[in-house]
């Protein structure tokens, strides 16, 4: 058998493209072309481009691949410009999957903030595939602004089902919005899990990484069982170009998610 | 281990015959310097095995710094000649040390680097003469070969004296047998003493060791000892892209014809933007941050995940510095 070119990315259509807020936008794959456990990531192609790391935001059960991007730089810049029907290229799965296994009879604590919903969906997705296997998922997510929640039409839908326990909040409300505001740390200070034994995921922007750690800590979360996503310049995944590393790990290789105990001792482990 | 002599007369008949199947690289002294030359029937055959590495060092064989790693939307391979590399000095192996850890050691292999590695044959060669600018003994470092090269020689009175380290290397004595004769207890000795003499003389140059919890203090160092240490640095990166062990790339498309190439280029770690991530976050923006980096890369992490430095003392990093920052006094001084 040839061996597999680790470099070369495997070619997909888009199928379908769903604008989530302004700048987010969720490109469904057409086909799976790669494998993944939640909380592995994928290395997108955008031809003639490059291409930047995203962990995918559909359940590794699906038969699609999703993913759910900001427009922030050069290559999503170019992945917006694309069409439905246009080819992109996709290699991994790259790091190490959640250890769903541990989470087992357990409360899930999941914090989101903004873009970073995407990869705590696909483990929210991969939750419910056997949700009687976990005691009660609960979800804090916040946005900027109410026009920047991702995933709008299917929030409602998740905060029914059983075992679930959905909040949201905006850091700046507008007319139209009920609920609450205040940034995701607001809806922190009330932790209705056992923080002993409950594993807590959170995926975000630098600043909300920081605070919502110092929170879960001040809450009595266990250092080992608090899972971060560490954003990190990632060029190859394969844990050999060097560019993501962090204290001792290669984020790419040995994350992309890391513990509290793994990282505390690093200086701004978020930066 | 049974060793074997080539006298000085067969030398380039032996290199005549390895070259007839793969290309033969050797070094050859120029102004002062060896540099790495292609062995060439129209050009004399001068080679200099006495002198310290090459100016320029081997892992653009391996890992050059231009590389089309994938072609899209086909992918081809693009096969590799089979190649010898002869007189490599043991600074430069500490290289392949490392590039065979990270490229090989761990999933997924990288293929382009295992098949260069593979079609490679390496025969080293003692280093009898330090220079000042040498340290490979602060770093557990021999200034001669055993182990990792295919095969090894020692320039002694009577000839080259060979070891074999590698299948590849035995079958190479095994199949030129008539060059080589059984080395004699004799060319043994004075094998020992070259070396002895090579340790000597580096122990000299460099009489100040690391302290033996280096990684833990280059971890630990403060942000006024860093500052310190970065002095006149003018961020030129000669001291990445010359080092042996630097092993940072960058991925970078590029349209050919009606198809994408997939490139990958040296980079290296005092870049403003290498570790810079698409929404503008950088852990490093400060050269401080960068410059201590490199040392936290090669002396601390490296060590945590692999249990060596990824430095060779090979000295290119303080000969080819804009500023003349000597690394040996940054890591002595800690």
């Amino acid at each position: 058998m040839e061996p597999i070119n680790p470099y070369y990315p495997i070619p997909v259509k888009i199928k379908k493209i769903i604008p989530e807020t302004p700048n987010i936008t969720t490109f469904i794959l057409d086909g799976k072309p790669i494998d993944f456990e939640a909380g592995q990531f994928a290395e997108l192609t955008i031809p003639s481009v490059g291409e930047a790391p995203f962990t995918p935001s559909s359940s590794p059960y699906d038969d699609d691949l999703e993913f759910t991007i900001m427009k922030v730089g050069r290559v999503t810049d170019a992945l917006f410009d694309l069409k439905e029907g246009e080819l992109v290229g996709v290699r991994g799965p790259f790091g190490k999957p959640y250890p769903l296994k541990d989470f087992k009879g357990k409360e899930v604590f999941i914090v989101g903030g903004g873009v970073g919903f995407a990869p705590l969906r696909s483990l929210f997705l991969a939750l419910l595939h056997k949700i009687k296997d976990y005691k009660k998922i609960y979800i804090r997510y916040g946005a900027r602004t109410p026009k920047d929640i991702v995933y709008k039409h299917l929030i409602p839908e998740w905060q029914r089902i059983d075992g679930v326990d959905l909040l949201l909040t905006v850091d700046v409300g507008d007319a139209s919005w009920q609920g609450r505001v205040g940034v995701v740390t607001v809806i922190l200070d009330e932790i209705p899990v056992d923080v002993k034994t409950s594993p807590t995921i959170v995926c975000g922007p630098p600043l909300m990484m920081k605070f919502t750690t110092q929170k879960l800590v001040e809450a009595g979360f266990r250092h080992e069982s608090i899972y971060l996503s560490m954003e990190k310049n990632m060029s190859c995944g394969l844990g050999k170009c060097n560019h993501c590393r962090v204290g001792k790990f290669y984020v790419c290789k040995d994350g992309p998610v890391l513990t509290w105990k793994d990282i505390k001792d690093i200086e701004e482990p978020f930066l | 281990m049974k060793s074997y002599l080539l006298s000085p007369d067969k030398l380039l008949d032996f290199v005549k015959e390895l070259s007839s199947d793969g290309s033969l690289y050797y070094p050859e002294l120029e102004n002062g310097k060896t540099h790495i030359v292609g062995y060439d029937v129209s050009r004399e055959f001068k080679p200099n095995f006495e002198r310290i590495r090459t100016a320029e060092n081997i892992k653009h064989f391996f890992f050059p710094s231009r590389d089309t790693v994938a072609r899209f939307p086909k992918d081809e391979v693009i096969p590799v000649r089979k190649r010898y590399l002869f007189g490599v000095k043991n600074c430069d192996l500490r290289g392949i040390d490392v590039y065979d850890r990270v490229f090989v050691g761990w999933e997924p292999v990288d293929p382009l680097y295992k098949e260069r590695r593979d079609k490679t044959i390496i025969i080293s060669a003692d280093c009898p003469e330090p220079e000042d600018s040498c340290f490979c003994n602060l770093l557990g470092l021999n200034p001669y070969v055993e182990g990792l090269s295919d095969l090894n020689f020692t320039v002694v009175p009577n000839g080259l004296l060979f070891d074999a380290f590698t299948k590849k290397g035995e079958a190479i004595i095994e199949a030129h047998k008539d060059f080589f004769t059984e080395a004699k207890e004799e060319d043994k000795k004075q094998r020992a003493m070259i070396r002895d003499q090579a340790i000597k003389k580096l122990n000299t140059i460099n009489s100040r060791v690391f302290k033996k919890d280096l990684s833990a203090r280059v971890g630990a160092a403060d942000k006024e000892r860093i500052r310190d240490a970065r002095d006149e640095c003018v961020e030129c990166h000669a001291c990445l892209h010359g080092c042996p062990t630097c092993y940072c790339f960058l991925l970078s498309d590029y349209k050919k014809g009606k198809d994408i190439e997939r490139i990958r280029l040296w980079d290296a770690c005092y870049y403003a933007a290498y570790a810079r991530v698409g929404g503008g976050a950088n852990p490093r923006s400060r050269l401080d941050e960068r410059f201590w980096n490199r040392f936290q890369c090669k002396f601390d992490f490296f060590f945590k995940y692999e249990n060596m430095y990824a430095c060779s003392g090979c000295g290119r990093c303080l000969l080819g510095c804009s500023a003349k920052i000597d690394i040996r006094e940054i890591l002595w001084n800690l």
